[in-house]
């Protein structure tokens, strides 16, 4: 568009072969992209495939990998079969994304409310302050044994676990990001006229947000862990409880293919953080 | 200007700050200033001479330690729409588009989503930033995001205009620009400007009195009106006047003795 005033100048025969550059300058632009997204999920592919390869081969061919400590891919896969069509894994995961969900939506909700509080009034925060610090240090897996006794090995004490491990993250980040909202911020709100809710959700929270948004991300890989944690030491079912199992049965196969279960599952709560992080905050994008 | 009745008075106005230590520091010691209606005003001088402080006090972020300072006849109690403040950089909300900064201060007065949309795409009208309504912030020079303070305090209809050095950070060209659109904003509302600035061609282009301040205490030196008409011409005899006249007053009243 900023062509237009020299374009005046130029005989049609110029301005046909400038336009002609142009053209093949895009499409070779383009071109190159295309090939260096390309080039770059090629490599991410073969990386995994090399992987399977010589795990593949380690235990077959080495004198010194014992095959059943140590089972190959093809044997993991000849394992998971007919675990995933007897929907014995579907649900094991459905079981385990339940209890990581409920817990991680108890967190969200308080830690949040309780770093704006505290954040916001001075005295909440100084009474609050010790308490939260000192529980903060305690090791959600410290407090498993405890929960077992008071809510039993069922539902209600995974999800407060997991709530209680993931709370922290977030009140903290939150009470950082709200406490440091830049002051020139809150005093634009204050002289166009905006009263204290407007405020709290127009300015304080949107300006906290980048903070916000680390704190849900580590809550999200914490989550993960307590999970992990409170299914091997007393459930019934869920992902880890099933690679307990495998334990037991001298099932290293079973226990490999919890491991790959968990790992994709974090891999994709991480990318689908960011998703709907990018998708949900457009202004964002300039500062993650 | 009708010094009758004015818009903002300030007498007998202090400000200490607390230093580091706990020893008290004079912002501004003894301030008396009249402000009329539809008057642009500068407020000149080095830094520590108080000039954001008093406009932070007009503004109604500060209360004065001692004295009073009032708008329309009442002390100010804190911030409010009639006084807007537009900052030097980083005050638009960069969560927002442009229209959605414009339209933050008439979500209180409950208008209906449809008007507050063509009140601020009006006032981006007036700044010449209609086609940049649905871009953030970052997507805009800084000379567009000063527009877009500036159309952000403007749709609330203030009485006054608090610009605390709102062009400082942008280059000499665009500086220039702003301050055209500025003028031609002030003309066509007959709003008051109180401008902070530290630019003596800034203050001789724009203002129509130009008070200057002294540190150490904070107060004011000087206070002169300049009834040359707008707009001037920096190329001009009369302006090279006028920013000999500024660029003086400063250098008598604000050296200090030692």
């Amino acid at each position: 568009m900023s062509l237009a005033s020299s374009e005046q100048s130029l005989i049609p025969a110029e301005k046909q072969a400038t336009a002609d550059f142009e053209q093949t300058f895009k499409a070779d632009h383009r071109r190159r992209h295309r090939n260096a997204a390309l080039w770059r999920v090629a490599l991410n592919v073969l990386g995994i495939v090399l992987f399977v390869i010589v795990w593949e081969l380690t235990p077959r061919y080495s004198s010194w990998i014992n095959e059943v400590l140590f089972p190959p891919p093809s044997q993991v896969f000849r394992t998971f079969i007919p675990m995933f069509l007897s929907g014995e894994i579907l649900e094991n995961i459905r079981v385990s994304l339940v209890r990581a969900a409920s817990g991680f939506a108890v967190a969200l909700v308080l830690g949040i409310a309780a770093g704006v509080i505290t954040a916001r009034v001075k005295a909440l925060q100084y009474l609050a302050e010790p308490l939260l610090h000192g529980f903060r240090s305690i090791p959600a897996i410290a407090l498993i044994p405890l929960c077992i006794l008071w809510f039993g090995i069922g539902e209600v004490s995974k999800i407060a676990l997991i709530a209680w491990g993931a709370f922290f993250p977030l009140w903290i980040t939150t009470f950082i990001g709200v406490r440091d909202v830049n002051p020139i911020y809150l005093r634009s709100a204050a002289c166009l006229g905006a009263g204290r809710v407007t405020t709290l959700f127009l300015v304080v929270l949107p300006a906290a947000l980048p903070f916000i948004l680390t704190g849900i991300r580590q809550a999200l890989s914490i989550s993960l862990v307590v999970l992990v944690a409170a299914e091997m030491s007393g459930a019934s079912s869920g992902i880890a409880h099933m690679m307990s199992e495998g334990h037991q049965l001298f099932r290293v196969d079973i226990m490999f293919i919890g491991l790959v279960v968990l790992g994709t599952f974090g891999f994709i709560v991480d990318r689908l953080f960011v998703a709907v992080a990018r998708r949900l905050f457009p202004w964002y994008q300039i500062t993650s | 200007m009708n010094t009758a009745s004015p818009l903002i008075a300030a007498s007998r106005v202090s400000q200490i700050y607390a230093g580091r230590d706990g020893s008290p520091t004079w912002a501004l010691r003894d301030v008396s200033l009249q402000i009329g209606r539809g008057e642009f005003v500068c407020l000149i001088g080095p830094s520590g001479c108080g000039k954001t402080t008093l406009l932070h006090l007009v503004a109604g972020f500060v209360t004065p330690t001692s004295g009073t300072v009032s708008f329309a006849g009442k002390p100010i109690a804190g911030p409010g729409p009639e006084r807007v403040v537009v900052f030097q950089e980083y005050a638009l909300f960069n969560w927002m588009t442009a229209r959605q900064n414009v339209e933050f201060g008439l979500r209180t007065r409950g208008l209906g989503r449809k008007e507050r949309r063509e009140l601020a795409l009006g006032a981006l009208e007036r700044v010449n930033l209609r086609h940049a309504a649905d871009r953030y912030p970052h997507e805009l020079s800084g000379g567009m995001r000063q527009r877009v303070a500036v159309a952000r305090a403007l749709v609330v209809e203030p009485e006054v205009l608090l610009m605390d050095e709102p062009f400082a950070a942008v280059d000499a060209m665009t500086r220039q620009a702003l301050q055209e659109d500025l003028l031609r904003l002030w003309q066509e509302i007959g709003i008051s400007v109180i401008f902070v600035t530290h630019n003596v061609d800034e203050a001789a282009f724009l203002a129509q009195r130009v008070i200057v301040m002294g540190a150490h205490p904070g107060n004011i030196r000087a206070d002169l009106a300049i009834d040359a008409p707008h707009p001037r011409d920096r190329g001009s005899a009369e302006f090279a006047g006028l920013y000999a006249v500024v660029a003086d007053a400063l250098a008598t009243h604000t050296r200090r003795a030692s």
